[in-house]
């Protein structure tokens, strides 16, 4: 249960005089739960490499397989979701309830089950539930986002494509946002995030894929990422490298302010201090 | 298209009039010698600007069904002497003719334009219409030629726009199962809303854009600047004298 790219190489405009190599023999995989970011400089090829992972787009050459399947196999929409950037404009649905339910009924499902999936979803995007018989279109620019994210995720996907998820978030949104992909990450869903804000998604990624010019830079862990090509580290972690410095018995690869919270409660733990003080 | 060629370097005034010659003579004639000598000339103008072919084919394509349609039409139901009979239809040789010469008429309108277009620039063609305008009267009427070539110009880099948004949202839809063959309606439900609903908000951004930079139509220049050469002049004396011909 896995997604493997295996030298893929892709064109734009193949065969012509504007002929442009996007990708070039790209390769790597994905296990099934693991959460992976995609970076790399604007026209880098993030988006073509993810339009290659739900079929949308044939390699010119090499294979990306899902679960052992061709990715351009029809069977395999309902399980690989796609949420693109500025997914808002994606919204059609007369009322909310209507855009959500769009991807499942189009994989047949129908009345109980399609209600069940659409509360289900709104609710692990984040919103409220009276919202579903509004028109889409009333709401906030933030919250159409989560709409069409729960559009996709009322798909049940196995992996889940998240196309600069954050870029114009209120922060309001972008907390929702993250709630979520936590959620996602207890349900052992694979998601997969293209962006530039690196350091948003450092406490979530298992593993980081940097692109450039269209071919693989780095792949490697988030240790392993920050060792060798982030040159500013987040701020949270270089206050931990501080703290060791300065002598505590704490641990510096800590990318998230809930993790130094308790990373140093831990510590102060060890040394005999009691949590409530 | 970008290029060097002959055509490439001509003053877009001098292509626009003699596309609109062009179009003069195609719908003129109507025996198929002149159709074979404007098809060599089409041909030969091609091969000498080293156009990709495949250019004009896609040009043609979208509108094929509908030469067809004519074709058909002129075949099935112009009376003469009859060529074949199918059911109830019959097809005339007289209708043959009419329609090859209706569609080929078509064909080469298409084409015609489509060279003017790969070898000029967007702002090329806007400068050149903008030029050709003036003269006319419509200034009391409240427009002025440069509204005109403005309104052309905004709505040729609109139609790559929309193309790219159409794509995107063709992939959303798809990414959430929508079978465009098997559900037509859907499909349409699904892809115009956004898309009508995408386009009216970025032309308000665009004209609220141009209005912030005090964009007023009056007195602009144009960064093209248009210059008759000596082979424009030829080629303008060379029109004249074509249309003459045709006319006696």
């Amino acid at each position: 249960m896995s997604v493997e790219v295996a030298d893929v190489s892709f064109f734009y405009n193949k065969g012509t005089s504007l002929e442009k190599k996007a990708l070039d023999k790209v390769s790597f995989s994905i296990a099934k739960g693991e959460f992976i970011l995609i970076t790399g400089e604007v026209g880098s090829g993030k988006s073509t490499l993810v339009r290659h992972l739900n079929g949308l787009l044939k390699p010119h050459s090499g294979s990306v397989r899902i679960n052992g399947i061709d990715s351009t196999s029809k069977k395999l929409r309902s399980k690989i979701g796609l949420l693109m950037q500025y997914p808002q404009r994606q919204l059609f649905g007369k009322t909310v309830f209507e855009d959500v339910s769009f991807g499942p009924s189009n994989f047949g499902l129908k009345d109980e089950e399609l209600n069940e999936r659409v509360s289900a979803s709104l609710t692990l995007a984040g919103l409220s539930h009276d919202i579903a018989d509004l028109s889409p279109f009333s709401l906030s620019g933030g919250q159409m986002r989560l709409v069409a994210l729960a559009g996709v995720l009322s798909m049940r996907p196995e992996y889940l494509i998240l196309d600069e998820p954050t870029s114009g978030l209120d922060p309001e949104n972008r907390a929702s946002l993250f709630s979520t992909l936590s959620h996602l990450k207890g349900r052992r869903i694979s998601v997969i995030v293209v962006s530039h804000q690196i350091y948003d998604f450092l406490p979530f990624a298992d593993k980081i894929l940097l692109l450039k010019n269209g071919c693989v830079d780095f792949i490697g862990s988030r240790d392993e990422y920050l060792q060798s090509i982030a040159s500013p580290i987040p701020e949270i972690t270089s206050f931990m490298k501080e703290l060791q410095k300065c002598g505590f018995e704490v641990t510096s690869n800590i990318y998230s302010v809930d993790d130094a919270f308790n990373e140093i409660i831990r510590a102060l733990g060890s040394n005999g201090v009691n949590e409530n003080e | 298209m970008p290029g060097k060629s002959f055509l490439h370097r001509l003053d877009p005034r001098t292509k626009i009039i003699g596309l609109m010659a062009v179009s003069f003579c195609i719908l003129k004639v109507s025996s198929f010698e002149i159709m074979l000598l404007i098809s060599i000339i089409f041909s030969i103008l091609v091969i000498a600007c080293h156009l990709p072919t495949i250019h004009f084919a896609r040009s043609v394509r979208p509108m094929l069904p509908f030469f067809i349609f004519i074709f058909l039409m002129q075949l099935l139901f112009t009376e003469g002497s009859p060529l074949f009979e199918f059911g109830l239809l019959t097809g005339t040789y007289e209708g043959f003719l009419l329609g090859s010469i209706l569609a080929l008429r078509f064909i080469f309108l298409i084409l015609f334009a489509a060279l003017i277009t790969a070898t000029t620039s967007p702002a090329g063609i806007t400068a050149g219409v903008e030029r050709l305008l003036r003269p006319l009267p419509i200034r009391y009427v409240g427009i002025s030629s440069h509204d005109l070539a403005m309104m052309m110009s905004l709505s040729l880099y609109f139609v790559p726009m929309l193309f790219d948004s159409f794509r995107d949202l063709r992939d959303a839809q798809i990414s959430r199962g929508l079978d465009i063959k098997k559900e037509p309606v859907k499909a349409i439900m699904s892809l115009t809303v956004p898309l009508v609903r995408m386009s009216l908000r970025s032309v308000n951004e665009v004209a609220l854009a141009m209005e912030s930079r005090c964009y007023t139509g009056e007195g602009r220049s144009s960064m093209y600047l248009l210059e008759f050469r000596l082979s424009d002049y030829a080629l303008l004396v060379l029109y004249c004298m074509l249309l003459f011909l045709l006319c006696i």
